[in-house]
């Protein structure tokens, strides 16, 4: 009973950080309509960021300063979101896919600087014992897993509320504004751009957070850990949730993350050792299929957008799918 | 230096033609297929198989090398039997996915579509083939020296590295031919130009379309195999290639060929003169830079016409 | 005698249930030139549109000779017998003069030379041009490119949106003087104007269409003194503001 329970703990905690990340590729995709391919390098740049700002010194390493946990994460949404500055500022201004093609490249740079700059990041061991917090009053049992999986709620459902004002602010009408209207984006010009700019970097502050709660769940993190298949959990978390809902994308976190344990569970269980390499990757092809039939049968996915937005889309001259099949 | 040239020629080549099937499909598909690289993975293992199943069938115990070459007719058989096989899947994943896509979503639903689907193929790949790299031949090469140390470094290069650049000229020529001087080819330009105005001119773009995967996926299969004969055939081949083909693509203006090809040079060598500069680790940064400065600099590339 | 074009009904629009044309009719006989006319918003581009296919119809017919064509898929209108030149980007920039209509009688498996030998006499213009790159080529001989190009095809009608935009009056003229010429080799014309002075000079009859519907038909020279006609076009702005 414990175990299935601690099970459970367990699996919620990574649901729920997931859905931390797949909020903020809400936030760029469902709300802005900025396509990211880079999530696990944003993720990978938080979670190292707070891994060496908070964790113990390690000789022939930089980092190792043994900030508090807390500032960690701060820091780790600093530098996520110093990335996504970097990068929106140079692609932002161009269509629509170099977006696409420039964070592919941030997250395969990030990717090598995590495997070969050995000072920084530990190269291809990565880092270990990064701090878990609360660890030394709960010890790292039962009760600390719950614990931790109190704060990632607690996190996430802060985010929520945070995206769910902004979304529904000024400021929020605009971003849907730009999206679906290319007049109105060109009207803003330059504004248009900057509001773009400002969701595109909020957005990867919630990934490197999202990075910053594994490190400190897991207590070790390593390049392997911020594949390109990452990247692709999260986005099929926010398809098959429905993007432009923020419920959408932490329900299809919960979703997807269960079906990727189960078949992970059972390539373990019926597989033989020497097979399971073979069967991991038939579990991303299914995760691949799974993605592909939701955008060609229900590419609103499960939730969808809400109402309000979809009045808008009857009301506006040029919605999106108009202004695409001219 | 003379040597650091001749390797980023080598390599140059190969993101030249795989860049050269990219920048056709981004022209007339209207989307950044990410799935190009996969399909240069494809074309490398499906040679492998296609190579041992000739040699069967021809009942060799092996590969007999012709003239200086590492490799026999068998692999120039394999290399095109690769490229029909991946042409097959090219059009196999238009037809499942990218086909019902452009009917109803936008530009950018195909380039997510398109992330899945590479991700799906690179999987099923390693599921049908494991991880564990492939060679078409054991033959040693003895590299030919073509100049002398003391002048410039110096220069050493095997008969197969020659034949890779030489191939994918080649292969460019024959494309270039082929866009300029036939029907489909013209079809083909004007498509990517103007696609209401092609249908409208009595073009049946849903056949644009189908030769547009047949050659692009095509040529990054050959691609893919002239990579895994001058290197390591590995479930990552063609993935690790996805930025420098994009960044020549880029470079060279979306839609244009020689654009892709001078492109793929420029990566190439860059690639190849940052391995003293930031080491060899770092290698595959250097597509990333390209990309960026190009972005920054001259967005439309150096012969585009469209940003 | 059946007429060259018929559309019956015709309803059309590009949303489902948002429908531009309103059951519009109108008919083009044989050997004629028939100027569409109407104010802005009328529907007069999604009517030919329609009719080559571009826009999806709901309701009505297309005919064309007699024959439906309400259906067929664009690329499939040239080998109907019907050319069709947009109003805007109707070349191909990046192709010269000489492939952009190597290429359309090549679709249609013409004689190469001899079309295009036609095509010169006709347009002597584009003979000179001809290893130019098409984007570089003035507005006046884009429009006379884009009326060879769907010449070349050999249609029985030809169907235009707007030759005269963007054009200088002198170019208008120029254009509409060629426009002239094609039907004396016995192509049927119908075409979409703005510019309603050199559409009436020039055709043979007049439909103008409003939200949607035909609201006034007639020969060219009659209309042109005809004050209903000025009334749609100004009762159409008036109900606009």
């Amino acid at each position: 009973m414990e175990a299935a329970l601690s099970y459970l703990a367990f699996f919620l905690v990574f649901a729920g950080i997931f859905a931390v990340m797949s909020l903020g590729l809400n936030l760029q995709w469902g709300f802005t309509g900025l396509f990211n391919v880079g999530v696990a390098g944003f993720v990978a740049v938080g979670a190292y960021a707070s891994a060496l700002l908070t964790g113990p010194p390690e000789p022939g390493r930089l980092g190792g300063l043994g900030l508090p946990i807390a500032l960690g994460w701060l820091a780790a949404m600093a530098f996520s979101g110093l990335a996504a500055l970097v990068v929106g500022a140079a692609a932002l201004r161009l269509r629509e896919d170099y977006l696409a093609i420039t964070t592919f490249g941030i997250a395969v740079v990030i990717q090598l600087v995590a495997l070969n700059a050995q000072a920084l990041t530990g190269g291809p061991f990565g880092i270990q014992s990064i701090p878990k917090p609360l660890v030394g009053l709960l010890g790292t049992g039962f009760a600390w897993n719950l614990a931790y999986l109190g704060i990632v709620l607690l996190v996430l459902a802060t985010a929520y509320m945070a995206l769910e004002r902004l979304v529904a602010s000024p400021w929020g009408r605009v971003l849907r504004a730009i999206r679906e209207d290319e007049a109105a984006a060109a009207s803003l010009g330059k504004h248009a751009r900057a509001f773009r700019l400002q969701a595109f970097v909020i957005g990867s502050m919630l990934m490197g957070l999202g990075g910053a709660l594994y490190a400190h769940f897991v207590g070790y993190i390593a390049p392997e850990d911020f594949l390109p298949v990452l990247t692709f959990q999260v986005w099929a978390m926010l398809i098959v949730g429905g993007s432009g809902n923020n419920l959408g994308a932490i329900l299809g976190a919960v979703i997807v993350w269960a079906i990727w344990s189960v078949s992970g569970g059972l390539i373990r269980e019926i597989l033989p050792a020497s097979e399971q390499a073979r069967g991991a990757a038939l579990q991303v092809v299914l995760i691949g299929v799974l993605i592909a039939a939701v955008l060609l049968l229900r590419p609103r996915g499960l939730l969808g957008e809400r109402a309000t937005v979809s009045r808008h889309l009857q009301g506006a001259p040029h919605n999106r799918s108009d202004a695409t099949t001219k | 230096m003379l040597q650091l040239v001749a390797d980023g020629l080598v390599v140059g080549s190969v993101i030249a033609l795989g860049a050269v099937g990219l920048t056709m499909t981004y022209s007339i598909l209207r989307f950044a297929n990410f799935g190009q690289g996969e399909f240069m993975t494809w074309g490398a293992y499906l040679a492998v198989s296609a190579l041992a199943l000739a040699l069967a069938a021809l009942g060799l115990p092996e590969m007999r090398p012709v003239g200086p070459f590492s490799f026999g007719w068998p692999l120039i058989l394999a290399m095109l039997v690769a490229a029909a096989g991946t042409a097959l899947i090219a059009l196999g994943v238009d037809w499942a996915l990218f086909r019902r896509l452009r009917r109803h979503g936008n530009a950018i639903t195909l380039v997510i579509a398109s992330f899945g689907a590479a991700l799906a193929l690179r999987n099923l790949l390693q599921f049908t083939y494991g991880t564990l790299p492939e060679y078409y031949t054991r033959e040693i090469q003895i590299a030919v020296r073509l100049v002398p140390r003391d002048v410039l470094g110096g220069l050493r290069i095997t008969p197969d590295q020659m034949l890779v650049i030489g191939l994918s000229l080649v292969l460019v020529v024959a494309l270039h031919l082929f866009l300029a001087r036939t029907t489909l080819g013209r079809a083909m330009r004007a498509t990517a130009m103007n696609p209401a105005l092609a249908r409208v001119a009595g073009i049946d773009v849903e056949a644009v379309v189908r030769a547009t995967w047949i050659i692009g996926a095509g040529l990054a299969a050959m691609a893919g195999v002239m990579a895994g004969l001058v290197g390591q055939i590995r479930p990552m081949l063609g993935f690790d290639l996805l930025l420098p083909l994009f960044a020549a693509a880029i470079l060279g203006g979306i839609g244009s060929v020689w654009g892709a090809v001078l492109g793929g040079y420029i990566v190439g060598l860059a690639e190849s003169f940052s391995v003293p500069l930031l080491g060899a680790e770092y290698r595959a940064a250097t597509a990333f830079l390209v990309l960026i400065a190009i972005l920054l600099l001259r967005p439309t590339g150096l012969f585009g016409e469209r940003a | 005698m059946t007429p060259a074009l018929e559309v019956r009904d015709l309803e059309a629009g590009y949303e489902p249930g948002l429908p531009i044309l309103r059951r519009a009719s109108l008919a083009v006989m044989p050997g004629e030139i028939v100027a569409l006319l109407g104010p802005n918003g009328a529907g007069k581009s999604t009517l030919v549109k329609a009719c080559a296919g571009l826009v999806p119809v709901s309701a009505g017919q297309v005919l064309l000779d007699g024959r439906d064509i309400t259906r067929v898929s664009p690329h499939r209108m040239v080998h109907e017998g019907l050319g069709f030149v947009p109003q805007t980007e109707n070349i191909f920039a990046n192709l010269t003069v000489a492939e952009n209509l190597e290429l359309a009688a090549a679709i249609v498996r013409a004689d190469r030379r001899a079309k295009l030998g036609q095509m010169y006499a006709l347009f002597p213009d584009l003979a000179r041009q001809r290893r130019l790159s098409a984007g570089r080529l003035s507005g006046g001989q884009r429009q006379m490119l884009a009326v060879a190009r769907a010449l070349v095809a050999t249609p029985r009608l030809l169907v235009l949106d707007e030759p005269s935009a963007g054009l200088s009056p002198l170019l208008v003229g120029v254009v509409f003087e060629q426009l002239r010429r094609v039907r004396e080799s016995g192509v049927t014309i119908l075409l979409v104007e703005q510019n309603v002075k050199a559409a009436l000079a020039l055709a043979d009859r007049a439909v103008v269409l409003v939200e949607g519907r035909e609201r006034l038909e007639g020969p060219a020279a009659a209309l042109a003194t005809d004050p209903r006609l000025g009334g749609l076009y100004l009762g159409a702005a008036a109900e606009a503001h």
